[in-house]
């Protein structure tokens, strides 16, 4: 792997017109909605200020690096990875530089809606719950970069974007990010508690509140979990895959 | 495969291929071929869909594991031939990007290996410099063919590898190709190529390879195949026999001897079987038909068919 491949895999990702749409419009669009819309009548309007903002840090996240992962089907169909097959990158280099690439383009949406909501709405956090709401939610997007990629190892071209999209509702929704965890009902809450989302944005809400917040220690264990089993299904579908061939 | 020392032959030869095997269930694709590519030899891999062209080419190419047999490509194993940049690969279909543009594919390749030609070399010689800003979903079929040659180049391998190259170029496009190419092979290179297209081996190669069902059925120079275009061909079985004596045979005007196979060009066919059977009683499975390379062409396709309704 070089720097020169990194940079131009992150160029075709970035180039994308849904990139820009999805990864990067849709959450600062929906921050500014929802705290127009949910914080008027709340108790206390700072929390939900800052609640939505680490939501909508978790969401650009989520949506960023799954969907990079997913592109890998595309080159799949188009035969790119035999393509590469045939020069010394390795088949590990190959899935190490796709989940770069994702990881480094969350951080675009997580830094931008962090930033417009200190500068804009007036969220103001200390220093550690800053480095919380960037730094730790960005981490938490490892095992999500790789279910992308296991998706784009897994789907055909043409049933990709189905099978993400239901992936990403799956995630957003009953994770924590787009229904709040304060108005899910109990038993939701713990399907929830499967989801690496609600974790990510338990990272986040730590950082606003104590209530119904976890502690990041175990947020970071169930993380970590979910990287190695998602990093494990990763592989074991390259080899399978190019074995096939 | 295995990972015995190699030596003589096997460490020399562009391309050693012993016999190698690959099923696919009860598919034998490829079913015991020999081949040895000398470093500098361009050679033709002709046949009909099917003759498993693509399944060797694959097996020399490390994309495919093969069942049985050894491979080497200038004495290393396809994986590490590979990974070294020795072998450069245009392959049939797709493999090309929509979202990036021509000179971003090619320069991603490049950065992967370690002693690549510079990107504007691969373009230039591929033709495709004034298409480097192009995105890959822009591009026509003749135009990504060029592409996959450029980036197929770009490694500057030793061995280079083209399946089916020229198929959606038209004619110019393809006299330009076979241009490039040449000047490829004419440094000292080795080029293997499949092609469905007769005249491109005759015009091209040193050498053809024909495959029907997995084996490899003919394989000489260019020379003696263009001979088999003349008069009949006799092919058969003849346990034993030595080169030698086949010469001496009325009416032979070429031979290729591979084993125990025989085909013989013969400007009398019947006076080189009689002579043939009463010298060599044992010779079995005699095929007398008059065919050139095109003919033999047809012949093994019309045989793939006979087998497939069988």
């Amino acid at each position: 792997m070089s720097a020169t491949y990194l940079a131009l895999e992150m160029r075709r990702v970035l180039r994308t017109p849904a990139f820009a749409v999805f990864t990067i419009g849709f959450p600062v669009v929906l921050l500014f909605l929802y705290s127009g819309i949910f914080t008027n009548d709340a108790e206390n309007k700072q929390v939900a200020l800052a609640i939505i903002m680490t939501s909508m840090c978790a969401f650009g996240g989520v949506t960023a690096s799954l969907v990079t992962g997913t592109r890998a089907a595309e080159e799949r169909h188009a035969g790119w990875q035999r393509q590469l097959r045939l020069t010394p990158l390795s088949g590990g280099g190959y899935l190490v530089a796709k989940v770069i690439v994702g990881m480094v383009v969350a951080l675009g949406p997580i830094l931008l809606v962090a930033l417009l909501g200190g500068l804009v709405q007036g969220v103001s956090l200390d220093a550690a719950g800053w480095l919380r709401v960037t730094l730790g939610v960005w981490l938490g997007m490892l095992p999500i970069a790789l279910i992308g990629l296991f998706i784009g190892q897994t789907a055909t071209a043409d049933s990709v974007q189905a099978v993400t999209q239901a992936v990403m509702l799956l995630l957003t929704l009953i994770g924590g990010i787009f229904i709040p965890v304060d108005s899910m009902p109990g038993w939701l809450i713990n399907v929830s508690k499967v989801l690496p989302t609600y974790w990510i944005s338990q990272i986040a809400r730590g950082a606003v509140t104590t209530d119904l917040s976890e502690g990041l220690g175990t947020a970071i264990l169930v993380l970590a979990a979910w990287t190695v089993v998602a990093g494990a299904l990763v592989v074991r579908r390259y080899r399978r895959d190019s074995a096939r061939v | 495969m295995n990972e015995k020392p190699i030596s003589g032959v096997a460490a020399g030869a562009a391309v050693y291929l012993a016999g190698v095997r690959k099923y696919y269930g009860d598919v034998h694709a490829v079913d015991g071929v020999d081949l040895i590519i000398a470093p500098g030899e361009v050679v033709a891999l002709l046949g009909p869909n099917g003759a498993g062209k693509s399944t060797t080419v694959d097996v020399m190419l490390g994309l495919t594991r093969p069942d049985a047999g050894d491979v080497r490509v200038f004495g290393k194993t396809p994986h590490d031939a590979v990974a070294a940049g020795t072998i450069g690969a245009m392959l049939q279909e797709g493999a090309l990007l929509d979202d990036a543009t021509v000179g971003e594919m090619v320069a991603m390749v490049a950065s992967l290996h370690r002693k690549p030609m510079p990107v504007e070399d691969a373009l230039r010689r591929a033709g495709v410099e004034e298409l480097a800003g192009r995105r890959g979903s822009k591009l026509s079929g003749g135009q990504k063919q060029r592409v996959r040659f450029a980036i197929a180049l770009v490694s500057d391998p030793d061995l280079l590898i083209l399946d089916e190259p020229t198929a959606a170029m038209d004619v110019g496009s393809r006299r330009e190709f076979w241009g490039s190419m040449r000047g490829f092979a004419d440094a000292g290179r080795t080029v293997l190529f499949a092609t469905h297209y007769l005249e491109e081996a005759e015009e091209f190669a040193d050498r053809v390879v024909l495959m029907r069902s997995g084996t490899v059925v003919a394989d000489g120079s260019v020379a003696e195949v263009r001979a088999l275009a003349s008069g009949r061909t006799l092919r058969a079985v003849v346990p034993g026999v030595a080169e030698q004596a086949l010469h001496g045979l009325p009416g032979v005007t070429e031979l290729i001897v591979r084993g125990d196979q025989i085909a013989l060009s013969s400007k009398d066919s019947d006076a080189t079987l009689r002579a043939l059977l009463s010298r060599h009683p044992q010779a079995r499975d005699i095929e007398i038909t008059a065919i050139g390379l095109e003919g033999a062409f047809l012949t093994l396709t019309a045989d793939e068919l006979e087998g497939a309704a069988r």
